[in-house]
């Protein structure tokens, strides 16, 4: 057959290659929806099967394709951006300048890839306090679980994100990217011992120049950005290694009660070679067919709506709030007030509030506000889900009642974070002076 | 390494008779000695080039303006402050003694801003009572500041830096020495 007609044998070679790239929207069997995933590249990563609760819009809202959707639109908006933005002193402000104004939808690039940072700060954040709420950090029953570390990982993906904020916003050269990495690299250089050589080697130098600008561009257009790739492909491994959202494990805990008959577990070797299996294709649930769906198209479809949903707000937002530009970076005059962007400004009241005088010595709240408690914060967490002693009832249940004290407790400081955010972005005005809102700020000369 | 396990474990007679345990264990000792060659190797040549790729991007030259210059002749300055505004710099005359205050908030670095008093103010610094013109304040955390320098309010944790001045013989300009920091009380009487 292929011989005699090579045509139909190269077509239906690229159709079977097509069909690798593309999946069955709707299959119409339980073994095209398996086929789509297993013969599937874009799903290769998706179990073929998932319970119905991990699908749920109100158990994890989302965030964590939500974050992971925004990382790739600063992707896709990112490399433009790198095509038409000049990473020189003489030349930067000018380039995003003409961005603004001249490129063609230049504003837009900008404006969206600004948008999503600020965005994904956000769903970062909440995903990071949804997991800790819902104490989904902690393992099951399943083998070889070891959620912690994927909470570790998702710390240290919290903190990439932020830098990579920070990085971002000096690119502009504008007045608020001047101060804000005058103030950043300060707080560096305030750590004891290594602090002024760690500001010298991050600035390239005593001052913020060409050094400085090359070094924030290279950290925020490949560094950091691999480092999050990496990091999120270890997270989404380990998701899967860890059977899933930890509200399944729920699920298995409650029908082991009932006492339903166990299934034969579905397990794999790999081909004799090891003596273990592959975890997440053993069914930790007992009566799987109950509780599971096909992943496609029932996780996809829900998957693209979450996308098409961040997509849409993000470019809707991009449209009704403009991405502001400063006046261009002058060393001279710092701005009154000079502010972080909002996710850093609990940062800037940290260090405002925290110098202490103790026995005659003064200790910088750059140390203080700017290193010890946000260090503090980081272990904390790290540390956390070694320290919850809490049973497996509470694993991947929201407010478990068990673990009252502790979510109160880690709920204060969320609410500590974002009442400082909020002093920070609405009632702090020239010099730093509290100012309520209905207070009108004092007219000050912009020069002496 | 796997001869490691069976070497021991062979009765003699059996298909590994001729390696005798003392020959086995030579060969795992020079075995050893010879990955740990190898890894030490390995090691040494990425934390070598490691440094040597780090070591390139801390500067040896640097392009930035020199920490010594000069800010103009005498007669530029009148009685009070002026604020050299690209060298970040206050420089204050009173009669014929000059002193240099920096305008680098000691907190975080922002420029401070001069607030000239509508009339004097006086307070006690450092024991001493004064009557003062003007206050520093800055805009990045509040840090407020008394006319010689001396951070009284806000997060600051110490003075603003007092710098060294000289007159250039040349031609009689000013010379502002950043790299020297002086004490509060140093004064150049010209």
């Amino acid at each position: 057959m292929a011989t005699r007609f090579p045509a139909l044998a190269r077509l239906k070679k690229g159709r079977e290659t097509w069909k690798q790239i593309k999946w069955t929207w709707l299959p119409e069997s339980n073994r095209e929806a398996g086929d789509s995933v297993v013969r599937n590249f874009l799903l290769h990563w998706f179990p073929a099967k998932v319970t119905r609760q991990s699908l749920s819009w109100n158990y994890s809202f989302w965030l964590g394709t939500i974050s992971a959707v925004l990382f790739f639109i600063l992707i896709v908006t990112g490399i433009p951006l790198m095509f038409l933005y000049v990473p020189s002193v003489e030349r930067a402000y000018l380039s995003v300048k003409d961005l603004e104004f001249k490129v063609s939808f230049g504003w837009f690039l900008r404006g969206l890839h600004r948008v999503s940072a600020h965005l994904m700060v956000a769903a970062v954040f909440l995903h990071m306090v949804r997991v800790f709420l819902a104490g989904a950090y902690k393992n099951g029953t399943a083998a070889n679980q070891n959620r912690q570390l994927n909470w570790i990982i998702g710390v240290a993906l919290l903190l990439f994100t932020l830098l990579l904020s920070f990085t971002g916003y000096l690119l502009p050269c504008d007045q608020l990217a001047y101060w804000a990495i005058t103030v950043g690299t300060n707080i560096a250089s305030s750590a004891p011992l290594v602090g002024e050589k760690m500001r010298f080697f991050l600035l390239g130098g005593h001052t913020i120049d060409q050094n400085t600008l090359i070094r924030f561009y290279v950290l925020h257009c490949f560094f950091l950005p691999m480092g999050v790739l990496l990091l999120f492909s270890y997270h989404m491994w380990r998701v899967r290694k860890d059977g899933g959202l930890a509200c399944v494990d729920q699920l298995s805990l409650e029908q082991k009660k009932e006492g339903a008959q166990p299934i034969k577990s579905k397990t794999y070797s790999l081909l004799g070679i090891t003596s273990g299996r592959t975890v997440h294709v053993e069914t930790s649930i007992i009566d799987e067919d109950k509780h599971t769906v096909a992943s496609s198209p029932n996780l996809t479809r829900r998957l693209l709506v979450a996308t098409l949903a961040t997509l849409a707000v993000a470019a809707l937002l991009t449209i009704l709030f403009h991405a502001p530009l400063e006046e261009a970076a002058n060393p001279s005059v710092t701005p009154n007030p000079a502010k972080a962007p909002w996710y850093f400004l609990w940062l800037q009241e940290l260090v405002t509030d925290t110098t202490f005088t103790i026995a005659g010595i003064t200790i910088n709240g750059a140390f203080i506000g700017g290193i010890l408690l946000p260090g503090v914060l980081v272990l904390a967490a790290i540390v956390w889900p070694y320290l919850d002693k809490s049973s497996v009832r509470a694993v991947g249940v929201w407010m478990a009642t068990e673990r009252r004290k502790q979510n109160i407790v880690f709920l204060i400081v969320v609410a500590a974070i974002l009442i400082l955010t909020i002093v920070g972005t609405y009632l702090r005005g020239p010099y730093w002076n509290f100012y309520w809102p209905w207070q009108s700020w004092p007219t000050i000369p912009r020069h002496f | 390494m796997w001869r490691k396990k069976s070497a021991p474990d062979q009765a003699p007679g059996t298909l590994h008779q001729r390696e005798t345990p003392d020959k086995a264990s030579i060969d795992l000792t020079k075995r050893k000695w010879i990955s740990r060659v190898g890894l030490g190797a390995i090691l040494v040549g990425i934390g070598g080039q490691a440094y040597a790729l780090i070591r390139a991007l801390v500067p040896n030259v640097l392009y930035e303006d020199p920490q010594r210059f000069k800010v103009g002749t005498l007669d530029q300055f009148g009685e009070g402050a002026k604020f050299i505004e690209d060298k970040r710099v206050f420089i204050f005359r009173q009669k014929n003694t000059l002193h240099c205050i920096s305008a680098t908030c000691t907190h975080l670095g922002c420029t401070v801003k001069m607030e000239r008093l509508n009339q004097a103010k006086r307070v006690t610094v450092r024991g001493r009572e004064i009557d003062e013109q003007v206050e520093f304040a800055c805009p990045c955390h509040g840090s407020k500041y008394y006319g010689d320098g001396t951070n009284y309010s806000g997060p600051a944790p110490r003075p603003l830096a007092h710098y060294k001045l000289e007159l250039a013989p040349e031609d009689g300009q000013l010379i502002v020495d950043t790299s020297q920091t002086v004490s509060q009380d140093f004064r150049l009487t010209v």
